[in-house]
């Protein structure tokens, strides 16, 4: 057997487990996308011209873009923090980012629904201090969706952070320290410039993971806050318009992968080693 | 010779560039720099000299600003720079990293400096393009650190840390990650680009051939003290103690009781054997131990005795052949070893001694320094 051989024949289970259970499904899914009787991107049409899918479309790309950019100025500021800090207390700091994850998502995201309901945990401090008169509702809004995605994917941002931030040499700050640079221009001109792959591998992450959830918005936006997420479901197991599920999971798909493919271009671009 | 020698140190109307005043560092129970005093004056080349862990690296990044001395004062032209933040010293440092920015170009690590400063265009331009001609490294300026050579990197780290015209520039093993052929060029390209732009160099390094080339002074450093301070040649040849008589080069070292009578000494160094005679400016009480140190150099190695002050008999032991010279291991009868070395000044077609030979060694009554620890 030829090395190559041997290396077909060592992939070959996982290939077929892809192909049979990944591949074949999001093909045919595809497919069915485009056997509409009235044209093969009739189901497109219609997806881009109702108004109220379109505006699925955009809150669900508003709360992952908003997601996004709190979990970097967020995230960074913590891996920062935590980068700087002694060994033994790193060690620490990193468990306590990491906790969160050992929980699942939904357990997660029904804290929040403790924490913001009505008699919730923040209406009954808020009503306390006196701070209000009468409870707000906090839940089943924009707002709610994303304290609650920002919460679930921070963690995620700090561990993508802290591995940048600390392969930076600190030879690298001292050099700037010693040809002028303040503290603030070494951050802007030294360490910035040099975590913009992490930001950019952890932003991607987080854009993917907080546009493609599903059970956050279920739980803390409600059928009044649709996400894409919530709206296939909504069409596959409560209207069983396949199709239509199909064309959203199509739509979800494009995006996430254009995203990808732009940030990972943008990253080889940006990388400071290169060219 | 009508050329004067550049000699600060022996000037007591001269004012030091910097002095520590006393410094003492300790990093919790860990005393890394112990009550030092030392004046650096302008345009030397000083080289802090040690084995890892002496201090030597602590005392640099003193100079540099990221430490600060636990107790005592450093100043630099007369003034305490003990609160001054590294940024606004007139200090720079070259890493032993290099640290350059990989995420900028070689033009704009060596314009990195002087853009701090906010200095206008036209002088930021000119002073890189005058830096990237000193170094040789105009064909590469648009090149990224990582697309470059080892040796050209060192050369980008002393052009950036050069650019600002410090009045001191600390080098931390600068040379050490450099190949040894390219080493050697490049110690005297340093001598030659300190001269040239007069700048005062503090090095640090563990390569004490370096530090000899390099270096108008030299201090020895170990566990946090200062050894010996002193010109490369008075270092070799008149060590002030064992440690740095051992420390720098090759030696032998003959411990034994002394016997003084004015500038002679007559050292009793093995029982039934002919006391060691030197001569010596420093005073030893009677039967005080001292250490009589020779350099392998010094002494003469010829198979017929020879006549002279000190005459001893041996069998070779073990024969170094290092090209240019031959080290050789002559073990006496009292089971001293003793290194004597030979020039090859001729071309070998027939070794004068081989192992096991009886040879006789010997050297004269100025070859050795006496040191009273």
């Amino acid at each position: 057997m030829t090395p190559r051989l041997r290396a077909w024949a060592l992939s070959a289970p996982a290939l077929f487990l892809v192909a049979l259970f990944l591949g074949l499904p999001v093909l045919s899914t595809l497919a069915t996308t485009f056997g509409d009787p009235k044209g093969p991107f009739a189901q497109y049409a219609a997806f881009f011209d109702s108004r109220f899918r379109m505006t699925v479309l955009w809150r669900t790309m508003e709360v992952a873009v908003i997601t996004t950019t709190i979990s970097v100025i967020v995230g960074f500021m913590t891996a920062w923090v935590v980068a700087k800090s002694p060994a033994r207390i790193k060690s620490l700091l990193i468990i306590a980012a990491v906790f969160p994850l050992l929980t699942g998502v939904v357990v997660r995201s029904f804290a929040w629904l403790i924490i913001l309901g009505k008699n919730g945990i923040l209406n009954d401090t808020l009503l306390w201090l006196g701070l209000i008169s009468e409870p707000l509702s906090m839940l089943y809004t924009q707002f709610s969706v994303t304290i609650a995605m920002v919460y679930l994917f921070v963690p995620l941002m700090i561990l993508t952070l802290v591995g940048v931030l600390e392969a930076i040499p600190q030879d690298l700050t001292e050099a700037a320290a010693s040809l002028g640079a303040t503290p603030a221009a070494a951050f802007r001109q030294v360490v910035l410039p040099m975590a913009v792959p992490g930001l950019i591998v952890g932003s991607v992450l987080v854009f993917t993971g907080s546009f493609t959830s599903y059970a956050t918005p279920q739980l803390l936006g409600g059928e009044r806050q649709m996400m894409m997420g919530t709206f296939l479901y909504q069409r596959a197991m409560v209207t069983f318009d396949w199709v239509g599920a199909s064309t959203i999971a199509a739509v979800m798909v494009v995006v996430t992968l254009t995203t990808v493919l732009v940030m990972s271009k943008l990253a080889r671009r940006l990388n400071p080693v290169a060219g | 010779m009508p050329q004067t020698v550049f000699a600060p140190w022996d000037d007591p109307a001269e004012k030091p560039l910097i002095q520590f005043k006393g410094v003492t560092k300790r990093f919790g129970d860990f005393t890394a720099i112990d009550n030092i005093d030392l004046d650096i004056y302008a345009r030397e080349f000083f080289a802090l000299l040690g084995p890892s862990g002496c201090g030597k690296t602590t005392l640099m990044r003193m100079l540099a600003g990221f430490e600060t001395p636990t107790e005592g004062k450093i100043l630099l032209s007369g003034q305490d720079i003990g609160p001054v933040p590294p940024n606004q010293r007139a200090v720079n440092m070259m890493f032993q990293s290099y640290a350059l920015f990989p995420h900028l170009t070689i033009w704009d690590n060596i314009a990195f400096g002087l853009r701090r400063e906010g200095r206008d265009k036209a002088a930021i331009e000119a002073r890189v393009e005058e830096m990237l001609k000193l170094t040789r490294l105009a064909k590469f300026a648009k090149r990224k650190p990582h697309q470059i050579s080892g040796g050209q990197r060192q050369r980008v780290a002393l052009a950036r840390s050069l650019a600002k015209a410090p009045k001191l520039l600390l080098l931390d093993e600068p040379l050490g990650a450099l190949d040894r052929k390219l080493r050697e060029e490049t110690q005297f390209e340093l001598m030659d680009i300190q001269e040239k732009t007069g700048t005062t160099f503090v090095i640090v390094t563990h390569d004490q051939e370096e530090a000899m080339t390099v270096a108008s002074r030299v201090a020895v450093m170990d566990e946090g003290k200062l050894m010996q301070v002193s010109t490369p040649d008075a270092i070799y040849e008149a060590p002030s103690s064992v440690y740095v008589a051992d420390f720098i080069g090759d030696v032998n070292i003959i411990e034994g009781k002394a016997h003084q009578t004015g500038t002679k000494l007559q050292i009793d160094w093995a029982e039934g054997q002919p006391a060691l005679s030197a001569t010596t400016t420093k005073n030893f009480d009677l039967g005080q131990t001292c250490y009589m140190a020779i350099r392998p150099e010094k002494i003469a190695i010829s198979a017929d005795r020879p006549s002279g002050a000190n005459v001893l008999q041996g069998e070779i032991l073990d024969i170094a052949y290092l090209g240019n010279i031959s080290t050789y291991h002559v073990k006496l009868p009292t089971g001293h070893v003793i290194k004597a070395q030979q020039a090859n000044t001729r071309r070998i077609s027939r070794r004068e001694f081989t192992w096991e030979d009886k040879v006789w060694i010997s050297w004269t009554d100025t070859a050795a320094v006496v040191l009273a620890q």
